[in-house]
């Protein structure tokens, strides 16, 4: 049987049928037991789970019995995030969640092909929370929506739920690599190369962007004391809202995007991505399959989509965000740049990655913005600066990247733009080209805790600057001592979030 | 290999050649074939009991520190793998040999410190209970306790930490040794109890040291964790060291 992926939006109607019968599936879901390992709840927290949240919530009580202990072990807490796991992790549970739904649905007389719609709010017109999502009603008008979450608050955290287009982009869509280096670099498209990774504290390319702004945007935070979290953003609560699945598979339609662009690179070959976290002796990942039956998967069971059964609708091409032609180009190295494929994406990375300047003190994030000078070392933007202007007999000048380390706080919907090089009062709206990147908190909060998987080390964001340090370069911009840095949240941050950036710096990555 | 497979092997290499000369030199002191300083801390049992000056006599302080030092390069180096890396990873490139080396200043500090206060309680013990094996068993109970303790989760998930670092100037080296100093606290904190035991074998030093250090480095494997009362073993090292053999994967 082979299963068609389609955008929600273009189904027809808003609701279609593969939507009425994803929402009865769901409902079927919802009716079992937590303690029951096809239950919505329990797939939720396969996921993660927070168990004084979930309380908080209302998705948890003293009167749910609990899954047996050895349920809770081989499934929950799973997730991958801050790895090269992250894609094939998430493309393996979102077919066990599918193959569980459509379970339900054939049992309701529903069709055998039934497969998950995808969310694509880039596309025009598309930004919006689907209306059957947004509805505390069944079609028919009767309330008790199983699509429906009061707890989606959006990017205002005033209940409209929309993806600001303006906000998202696909520049990971043009990395070549899939994955890279933790140490300042390219993180490549995929993320970085780890063990079983459950809250990693590097985001791969694709997952910071669109993914983490999407779960943090979409979920928002509830503007009443004590302030919780929308359930799509935070990591532990993100599985128990039906969109989530949607915004899911459609990070799983770029990744298949990614790989049929012939210019970008391949997935990872070596055996410790291939035979997944359990081949070095950590967890394996593990689903509960129709009938509660346990599936164990690999990264190398998810990498052909179509053996798997399944494709999308639509998987044309998506814009890459630094042509490498073009680079050069603008560089002066005409000559080069014919030599490189037309449209290929940004040159491959250098092996070397070098710090080139950071600013001198943690930067506490509140109010509408705030700004950190980062201090440059004379002799490294020197090696910057002449790595760009020797391009045209190189051919590969040096990627530079903006990194945020050891961002902690306490609220995962928390947002901001980050601009570089703004002129001194000038407002950013206006600077669309010194935008390094736009920044979800996702999963800050865990990340944060002394005591947790991370130590409280939090979180360390990394955004390709090369295009800005090239535009600063040729406007003989770049031979200064300091850069600026401005963030600008989405909404403005409350004290309380306690969002602080542990350190601002630029790395170099070149030969 | 991957990208990030080659920075770590950047640092295990070094790293691990550091513990290995270490591990030769006490090898070759436990077969008389190195100059009697190199791990004294074997040798604390080769005096007669009941007798300070005779022990420290045998077992001058200075030979003491020299062999303690010998004895952390070969049982901790290997645990400093991932915050070197972090440390060379954040700094700037001219810097790097200098603020790798007053963490490791500030680690060894922290270690030495500790390693005074281990010897003189392993004397101490020695010189009250004379009897072979009784320290060992004495000191066999508390190191349990510890083991199981929330406490040693704390320390054992603070090793974990990787702070943010200063990148210019004095306020790097600062942060450099602060790093150093601290991590060694805590590092001391996860593994006094068990680094005690070589201190108190009668016979099997060596051994006692490489089980030991290979136990404190499994330990590092496992990810951090809420604190509480609870065996920790080398449960992860053995799952790898299963997979890697080829057996079947458990799911934790």
């Amino acid at each position: 049987m082979q299963y068609i992926r389609e955008d929600v939006w273009e189904l027809g109607n808003d609701w279609a049928a593969p939507i009425l019968w994803y929402a009865r599936g769901v409902a079927a879901m919802k009716s079992r037991a937590l303690a029951v390992p096809t239950s919505w709840r329990f797939y939720g927290a396969i996921h993660g789970i927070d168990r004084p949240l979930w309380k908080a919530l209302g998705y948890l009580s003293a009167a749910d019995p609990l899954p047996r202990s050895a349920d809770v072990k081989r499934f929950w807490q799973q997730c991958q995030h801050g790895s090269w796991y992250f894609l094939p992790w998430h493309r393996g549970y979102l077919l066990a969640f599918e193959a569980n739904i459509r379970d339900a649905v054939i049992k309701l007389g529903g069709p055998k092909d039934w497969a998950l719609p995808y969310w694509n709010y880039f596309k025009p017109n598309q930004f919006k929370l689907p209306p059957a999502f947004a509805s505390p009603n069944w079609p028919d008008g009767k309330g008790n929506n199983p699509l429906f979450v009061p707890q989606r608050y959006g990017p205002n955290s005033d209940g409209k739920v929309y993806v600001p287009v303006d906000q998202i982009n696909l520049d990971a869509m043009s990395d070549p690599d899939f994955t890279g280096v933790s140490s300042g670099g390219s993180p490549g498209f995929g993320g970085i190369d780890t063990g079983f990774e459950h809250g990693g504290s590097t985001h791969g390319g694709i997952e910071t962007q669109p993914h983490d702004w999407v779960h943090g945007l979409v979920g928002g935070e509830n503007p009443k004391p004590p302030h919780l979290p929308g359930l799509m953003s935070d990591p532990d609560t993100a599985g128990l809202d039906p969109i989530f699945w949607l915004h899911h598979a459609n990070i799983d339609r770029l990744w298949q995007v990614w790989r049929q662009n012939p210019l970008t690179d391949i997935d990872p070959t070596d055996a410790n991505w291939l035979k997944g976290p359990g081949s070095v002796g950590e967890r394996i990942f593990s689903m509960p399959m129709p009938g509660n039956v346990p599936w164990n998967y690999t990264p190398a069971d998810m990498v052909d989509l179509a053996k798997l059964g399944y494709s999308y609708d639509d998987l044309s091409p998506a814009t890459a965000g630094l042509i490498a032609s073009l680079r050069l180009e603008r560089l002066g190295a005409s000559a080069a740049a014919a030599n490189v494929t037309e449209g290929a994406p940004a040159m491959a990375s250098g092996k070397n990655v070098e710090l080139v300047g950071a600013n001198r003190k943690a930067l506490p994030i509140s109010g509408d913005q705030v700004s950190t000078s980062v201090q440059l070392d004379a002799g490294m933007r020197n090696k910057v600066s002449a790595s760009l202007a020797a391009a045209a007999t190189s051919g590969t000048p040096d990627r530079v990247f903006l990194n945020l380390e050891n961002v902690r706080g306490l609220s995962d919907a928390t947002a901001f733009h980050v601009y570089v090089a703004l002129p001194e009062g000038a407002n950013p709206a206006n600077y669309p080209d010194r935008l390094a990147g736009s920044i979800a908190l996702f999963g800050v909060r865990k990340a944060s805790l002394a005591d947790g998987e991370h130590a409280g080390k939090g979180l360390t964001f990394v955004l390709e600057i090369t295009k800005i340090v090239d535009a600063l370069h040729l406007g003989n911009a770049f031979d200064v001592n300091t850069l600026d840095v401005r963030i600008v949240p989405t909404k403005p941050v409350p004290k309380r979030a306690k969002i602080t950036i542990g350190r601002v710096s630029i790395f170099r990555q070149g030969g | 290999m991957t990208p990030a497979g080659l920075e770590r092997l950047r640092i295990q290499a070094p790293v691990l050649s550091i513990s290995a000369g270490a591990w030769i030199l006490v090898a070759m002191e436990a077969t008389g074939m190195a100059l009697p300083a190199f791990c004294s801390t074997g040798a604390l049992w080769t005096a007669p009991s009941a007798s300070l000056d005779l022990v420290l006599a045998l077992n001058p302080p200075g030979s003491l520190a020299a062999g303690w030092a010998l004895m952390l390069a070969a049982m901790m180096a290997p645990l400093l793998i991932v915050p070197v890396r972090h440390i060379r990873d954040r700094c700037l490139p001219r810097g790097r040999a200098r603020v790798v080396a007053l963490f490791v200043a500030g680690y060894a500090t922290s270690w030495m410190v500790a390693g005074a206060m281990l010897l003189a309680l392993a004397i101490a013990m020695r010189l009250a209970v004379p009897r072979a094996w009784l320290p060992l068993s004495a000191a066999a109970l508390p190191a349990l306790v510890w083991q199981i303790s929330p406490a040693k989760q704390i320390c054992l998930n603070r090793c974990h930490l990787q702070p943010e670092l200063a990148a210019f100037g004095l306020a790097a080296d600062v942060d450099a040794l602060h790093f150093g100093l601290t991590h060694g606290i805590w590092c001391v904190g996860s593994c006094w109890a068990l680094m005690l035991l070589p201190l108190l074998v009668p016979h099997g030093h060596v051994a006692t040291m490489a089980a030991v250090a290979l136990w404190l480095f499994s330990e590092r494997l496992e990810r951090p964790t809420s604190p509480r009362w609870i065996w920790r073993g080398p449960g992860k090292a053995i799952r790898i060291v299963a997979a890697r053999a080829g057996m079947r994967p458990r799911h934790r």
